[in-house]
């Protein structure tokens, strides 16, 4: 008896539970875009037989309908709670570390790293242009000690010395691993992205200045600016776990230092000119990161009053980005080109042969797995 | 369409249960049919034309049967068809790859059918039951249409047998009792494929992916027994779901797991995991070879053949052939002498004796290779990198609560409880209403384990 009531009530729970939910779903506002995730979100997918019988469809309307249930990140938040609670130190590949959130290293792409590494080589001596190599570590590779007790992870160091040490001898290297981690009790990462703070980048930037051939600006010459004091980043949104602090932003500039005249941007289509090399707009939103130097893009041209007809062509990841700032005081022309984002040739912006360095600036991270640095080698 | 996803249990289910509820008596098989075939068209839309060409086989071989029942040599040729298409479609999708790998040949298997094995096995017992006598046939082609397609049971069992549901597909009572009891049961299954089986199985997909030279026998132990509590929770919830979704369409589908990890052999292991299976492999295959009624070593002769296909039957692969033979071998051990010796020790000696053997059982079930499962085992007794390892106590703090959920849920412990609890006077009152409150919690926490999976930061991380 007490068993059918039970029953009863249960069959009752659970078909409102079935019947409101996809009501609320309708009636819902659906979003286009992910701000947390850094996607765009999926879109009702249109009906065809093709689709239909390769399954696309099918696929297509399960993303569109979970990528746009409602509440959704508050589900993921609260899922990943639970994780923490049964004990978890890591989520999706992020360490829950001390006072830091941690990526968790992958096994290193080691055919692709050879690559990357022989097409570096093969652009030095392709071109004439002297040609250097900075291979940054990541928060991983320096805070070891701030893992987890006895979280696994790859040895970071480690792949940094055979990267650089297989790298042709037409390529200078400019070792900043040995800078850098001595300074690991400075604010030199952030605690919740993936990214070097500009203290970081400056000692990174004051390493090269010998190798280069110009003498840096003593860091107390700065002028620092806070814009940001709440920047949760990409390790942040991977666990959303709010025990470590959010990341502050500084941007660090030189008032007697060269004047930026013009940034010139493309990607990929027509070149336009942006106001400034800091995009303070991308600070209201998300991905704060990107208020230097915009959105990571295939072409970007930085030219200033500096007359010493120096150009340097950098080519990089996004760790460059808060780096290429401090270059500003010591050429004329900074050229910055993103291999991830240019479809066929460097050479449809740029002549390597047309300046006196270039500059390959990666994080071991993305090195290890990145498979457009290759495409440097290709004439 | 999997049950453990949004769009099943969100969008699916509440569609089909209503309309189903709302349908006349007369006409809810068509509306069972629609809802099978849009189920599986949903994972295979082409191959549901195949699965109806099977169905429509068998039916008419039913048909025929049923027909000339008097002329042996016609019912024998219906059936021969029948197990010819069905075994022969199998073949080719399932079997033709490995095969030509034997004889030397480089082919590319094709794409498996979704549930390929579970309908071929159902659709099959009716045929052969017809045969023998066994059922009536059934005249309509909905209803075995129906049956056939019935969605809970279609890609992941339990093997439902035409004579199971032979009374139930033509007349079934359909109430809220029966709905309550239904969603009881699914939730069970919802909880132990989301959150035990899924989280598991995440410790296991690492360290499976990792050098097994260099692992410790602790992270290698470690890893075995989270596939273990993996394979478990992620087969027996998806039965349970499929139970519970039959109950609340009105079906009394066979029980396909009884917490066979507390067994005291591996004969009572294998009648208690895939029960189904396994009396599917007795009635069809070990009664008809002759069972144990011919002397020792023709009874041998049909246990090897029984374990043999047992092992194929879970794939096509010599993994799963010296998985299938390895109980096989361990059966007709227990049934010489074990059987007698395990019957007298410690309840607790027999059952870690069983514990382990399935174990390393799964060792050979989901590693890649044969080389590979005796490296991996080579590795659970010291031969990789040691016994012990900061990655081993790394990943027990991590996984203790769940490993300690995972072995809990295995025992008869909550099951007795509930019980226990229900017969209670004082506290069955207090379950009335506590029970529906845990499970509307419980399915809470498992969307939100659905909609986690779906959560996917930075396509493009990097950049």
């Amino acid at each position: 008896m007490k068993r059918k009531k039970q029953r009863m009530i249960s069959g009752i729970m659970f078909m409102v539970i079935i019947i409101a939910a996809p009501l609320v779903f309708i009636f819902s506002k659906k979003s286009i875009f992910s701000a947390e995730e850094n996607r765009p979100l999926a879109k009702m997918p249109g009906l065809s037989f093709s689709a239909i019988a390769d399954k696309r469809y099918m696929n297509d309307m399960a993303r569109y309908l979970s990528d746009n249930f409602p509440g959704r990140i508050k589900w993921v938040k609260s899922k990943m709670l639970m994780d923490r609670m049964v004990g978890r130190s890591v989520i999706n590949d992020i360490y829950l570390g001390d006072d830091m959130l941690i990526e968790r290293l992958k096994e290193p792409d080691y055919p692709e790293v050879a690559r990357s590494v022989n097409a570096i080589g093969n652009y030095a001596s392709h071109y004439h242009t002297k040609t250097y190599f900075m291979l940054a570590p990541t928060s991983a590779g320096i805070y070891e000690d701030k893992l987890p007790g006895s979280a696994p992870q790859l040895d970071q160091k480690k792949f940094i010395d055979e990267t650089v040490s297989s790298m042709k001898s037409g390529v200078d290297v400019i070792n900043i691993y040995d800078t850098l981690r001595p300074l690991k009790d400075e604010y030199i990462y952030y605690r919740t992205d993936h990214h070097w703070t500009s203290l970081g980048a400056y000692y990174a930037y004051r390493q090269a200045s010998s190798m280069l051939g110009f003498s840096p600006i003593d860091l107390d010459k700065f002028q620092v600016e806070t814009v940001s004091k709440d920047f949760g980043g990409t390790f942040y949104k991977k666990c959303f776990y709010d025990g470590v602090k959010k990341d502050s932003i500084d941007i660090y500039t030189y008032p007697e230092g060269s004047k930026v005249l013009e940034v010139a941007v493309n990607d990929g289509g027509e070149t336009s000119s942006a106001d400034d090399i800091y995009f303070r707009d991308y600070l209201k939103g998300s991905d704060k990161y990107c208020v230097f130097l915009g959105n990571n893009r295939a072409y970007t041209g930085i030219r200033t009053d500096n007359n010493n007809k120096k150009r340097i062509l950098v080519i990089k990841d996004s760790y460059a980005n808060s780096f290429v700032p401090f270059l500003v005081n010591h050429y004329q022309q900074i050229d910055v080109i993103d291999l991830r984002y240019i479809k066929n040739s460097i050479k449809d912006y740029v002549d390597p042969n047309s300046y006196d360095q270039t500059l390959f600036l990666y994080n071991a991270s993305t090195f290890a797995e990145d498979t457009n640095v290759k495409t440097a080698g290709f004439f | 369409m999997v049950f453990s996803s949004l769009i099943f249990i969100y969008f699916f289910l509440p569609i089909v249960l209503v309309s189903y509820y709302l349908t006349p008596r007369k006409y809810k098989n068509i509306v069972l049919l629609l809802s099978g075939l849009f189920f599986y068209a949903w994972g295979e839309p082409v191959y549901v034309l195949m699965m109806l060409f099977t169905t429509a086989v068998d039916y008419t071989a039913g048909r025929v049967i049923d027909r000339y029942d008097s002329i042996q040599k016609i019912r024998r040729l219906a059936l021969i068809g029948s197990i010819v298409i069905n075994l022969g479609i199998l073949f080719v999708f399932k079997y033709s790859g490995f095969a030509a790998g034997i004889i030397g040949l480089d082919m590319s298997p094709l794409p498996l059918p979704v549930g390929i094995s579970f309908y071929t096995f159902q659709s099959m017992s009716y045929t052969i039951d017809m045969y023998m006598r066994k059922i009536k046939v059934q005249k309509s082609f909905v209803s075995y249409a129906a049956y056939v397609t019935l969605f809970p049971q279609i890609v992941a069992g339990p093997i439902v047998r035409y004579e199971d549901v032979q009374n139930e597909i033509d007349s079934r009572s359909i109430n809220s009792v029966m709905l309550g009891e239904g969603v009881g049961i699914f939730i069970k299954g919802l909880v132990k494929k989301v959150i035990l089986a899924n989280n598991i199985g995440m410790l296991w997909t690492e360290i499976k992916a990792l050098n097994y030279g260099e692992l410790s026998a602790a992270t290698a132990w470690l890893g075995i027994l989270a596939f273990t509590f993996q394979i478990y929770y992620d087969f027996s919830g998806y039965s349970d779901m499929a139970v519970g979704l039959g109950k609340m369409l009105g079906f009394n589908f066979p029980e396909n797991f009884r917490h066979p990890y507390i067994s005291r052999s591996i004969s009572e292991f294998w009648r208690r995991w895939h029960i189904t299976l396994g009396s599917w492999f007795k009635s069809y295959v070990y009664i008809p070879l002759g069972g144990n009624r011919h002397g020792m070593a023709k009874t041998l002769r049909n246990l090897v053949v029984v374990w043999a296909l047992t092992g194929l039957w879970h794939g096509a692969s010599w993994n799963f052939i010296v998985w299938g033979l390895y109980f096989g071998v361990l059966i007709i051990a227990e049934r010489l002498f074990l059987g007698k010796v395990l019957a007298k020790v410690n309840p607790i000696i027999s059952t870690v004796y069983t514990f382990l053997l399935v174990v390393i059982g799964w060792v050979f079930f989901d590693t890649d290779t044969i080389g590979d499962a005796f490296r991996y085992l080579g590795a659970m007794f010291g031969g990789g990198n040691g016994l012990f390892d900061s990655m081993a106590w790394f990943d027990i703090k991590n996984y203790a609560v769940l490993f300690l959920m995972c072995a809990i849920g295995s025992t008869e412990l909550i099951h007795n409880l509930t019980v226990s609890v229900y017969r209670s006077r004082r506290h069955g009152r207090l379950f009335v209403g506590l029970v529906p409150v845990m499970q509307a919690g419980l399915m809470i926490v498992c969307t939100a384990f659905l909609v986690d999976a779906s959560y996917n930061p930075f396509l493009y991380f990097r950049f």
